[in-house]
């Protein structure tokens, strides 16, 4: 069931990027989830240093002000699904849980146009790349299958954004687009995990470029990202520092 | 059943869940007490993904043998049947369902259990994951024994909701994603700190669960803290080589084929 629904959406995303004639990006993955979730409009927030955060696209002009809103406020859905790792679902913002919830931001939003707001967390455990929001002009929660389908547009645009030219070192060329291993991420693995973190040490990174680093020789050597993890858990595979993928290999 | 102990294990569970509540070390310590009081092997929690999967969120042992048999219930098992149906599901000898469940009565056989049940997390008319129970030996299991992994199966439903009211299914999907968030950056955590020291992944656990408890952090706080290198935890690796039998932190072990240094 993961599998073709991962499929579905990347070829959602594919068609996107293909109307707008460009390389799929986070933007185009962010553009179909608007679409497919049934929802008005949305916005991407790519993380920075620190707690910086670079608006990189919104759906439209409405977007455009809850996202500034919630900066120039410092509350929100975007600042709450950044800081807990989860989502932020506000199926309501009529209600006074929103309210108590974001004095500032519940009413300027409401007054912008938004009736819910839906804010998705582009993280992958501590590997943080941004938020994507969404708003409805109408309240109403999405329904199982909305907010399953939204999940796993983050997750695209999460690789997506990590993918891209000048986030982080080495990181192009790394799987981005369908013919990359998007079922295999979509199926959660705990040896992923395990393996980029043994590579913050091995590599000498950041949680993110030793993510980058383990698609990147997975999709170079034509492995399965689950199994160039599992070597490495196993410690069979080893990752050095640049300058580079000649030197790793094989324990 | 030792009642006492029960009685024990419902009044540490409850404690626990006060100000400044760690889910994932609260479920950690549900699955601990579940082998001991209903007499299994093992024992795990598995949350159902709105994307579609199930997926572990605490364990009795960070075994990867185990860990691989909650995964694979994605595709078949008795965890996918009582997430499907939303009632128990029990196996009491594998070796009799190699027709049920073909990969996963052989990977759970191969992993050393005999036995297996699945007792489900409900919520009103929703199931949001299952309690999985491994024994090593078969037979059926004790009846009364199934009605407090069901309770416990329970306590770990309510806890997941605890920090606010449970009207809302957008509260219980929040709660879910961060809790599963969090399992992501534990064992993320795992990995760095396992080849720091040159441990393996179960070691590294418990090492991260009580320098969290020592300092009074949640785990993924703690967990994302020391990935972020804000916290070293270099004092807690030194006090744990102490304890060890000829305790020295060593560094990873490194073939010497390995190309370079």
């Amino acid at each position: 069931m993961t599998v073709s629904r991962a499929g579905r959406i990347w070829g959602l995303i594919a068609v996107q990027a293909a109307r707008r004639d460009g390389n799929v990006s986070a933007a185009d993955a962010c553009a179909a989830a608007v679409a497919a979730v049934s929802v008005t409009g949305g916005w991407l927030s790519a993380a920075g240093d620190g707690d910086a955060v670079h608006l990189i696209w919104i759906a439209d002009v409405a977007s455009d002000q809850l996202a500034e809103l919630q900066l120039t406020l410092g509350e929100g859905p975007s600042l709450d699904a950044s800081a807990s790792g989860g989502p932020v679902l506000a199926s309501d913002l009529g209600t006074a849980e929103a309210a108590r919830r974001w004095p500032a931001f519940t009413p300027a939003a409401c007054q912008a146009g938004a009736g819910a707001i839906f804010a998705f967390p582009l993280r992958i455990g501590a590997i943080r790349a941004g938020v994507l929001g969404m708003y409805r002009t109408q309240p109403g929660p999405l329904s199982t299958s909305q907010l399953g389908d939204a999940l796993v547009f983050a997750d695209t645009a999460t690789l997506l954004l990590l993918d891209a030219p000048g986030q982080a070192a080495g990181g192009s060329g790394a799987g981005a687009g369908p013919g990359g291993q998007p079922a295999d991420l979509a199926l959660h693995r705990a040896e992923i995990d395990q393996a980029t973190g043994m590579l913050t040490e091995q590599l000498g990174t950041g949680i993110a470029d030793a993510f980058i680093r383990l698609r990147a020789y997975a999709y170079v050597n034509d492995l399965r990202l689950t199994d160039v993890a599992r070597d490495i858990v196993a410690r069979r595979l080893r990752l050095y520092p640049d300058p580079g993928p000649s030197q790793d290999g094989e324990v | 059943m030792d009642g006492q102990l029960l009685s024990e294990t419902f009044v540490e569970l409850t404690d626990t869940m006060v100000a400044d509540f760690d889910v994932i070390d609260f479920l950690h310590v549900l699955t601990d007490r579940s082998v001991v009081l209903l007499d299994v092997s093992a024992a795990g929690l598995l949350l159902a993904d709105p994307r579609g999967e199930l997926r572990v969120v605490a364990a009795s042992s960070e075994a990867a043998r185990l860990l691989e048999l909650f995964q694979l219930q994605n595709d078949q098992g008795p965890c996918l049947d009582c997430f499907r149906t939303g009632q128990p599901v029990t196996a009491a000898d594998l070796d009799a369902e190699a027709q049920r469940w073909p990969r996963f009565a052989a990977a759970a056989r191969q992993a050393g259990f005999a036995a297996v049940q699945a007792l489900p997390m409900r919520l009103r008319d929703q199931v949001i994951g299952a309690l999985n129970l491994f024994r090593a030996t078969p037979g059926a299991f004790d009846p009364a024994n199934v009605r407090i992994g069901q309770a416990l199966a329970d306590v770990a439903t309510i806890s997941l909701l605890h920090e606010r009211s449970m009207r809302h299914s957008d509260t219980l999907n929040e709660q879910l994603q961060t809790a599963l968030n969090s399992r992501v950056i534990i064992e993320q955590a795992k990995g760095k700190l396992a080849e720091r020291l040159g441990i393996d992944m179960t070691q590294a656990f418990s090492l991260l669960r009580s320098a969290a408890r020592d300092r009074n952090l949640r785990l993924a706080d703690l967990a994302q803290a020391f990935i972020d290198g804000t916290e070293p935890l270099t004092g807690d690796a030194a006090a744990r080589a102490r304890q060890r039998p000829g305790g020295q932190v060593r560094p990873a072990p490194r073939p010497s084929s390995w190309p370079r240094p």
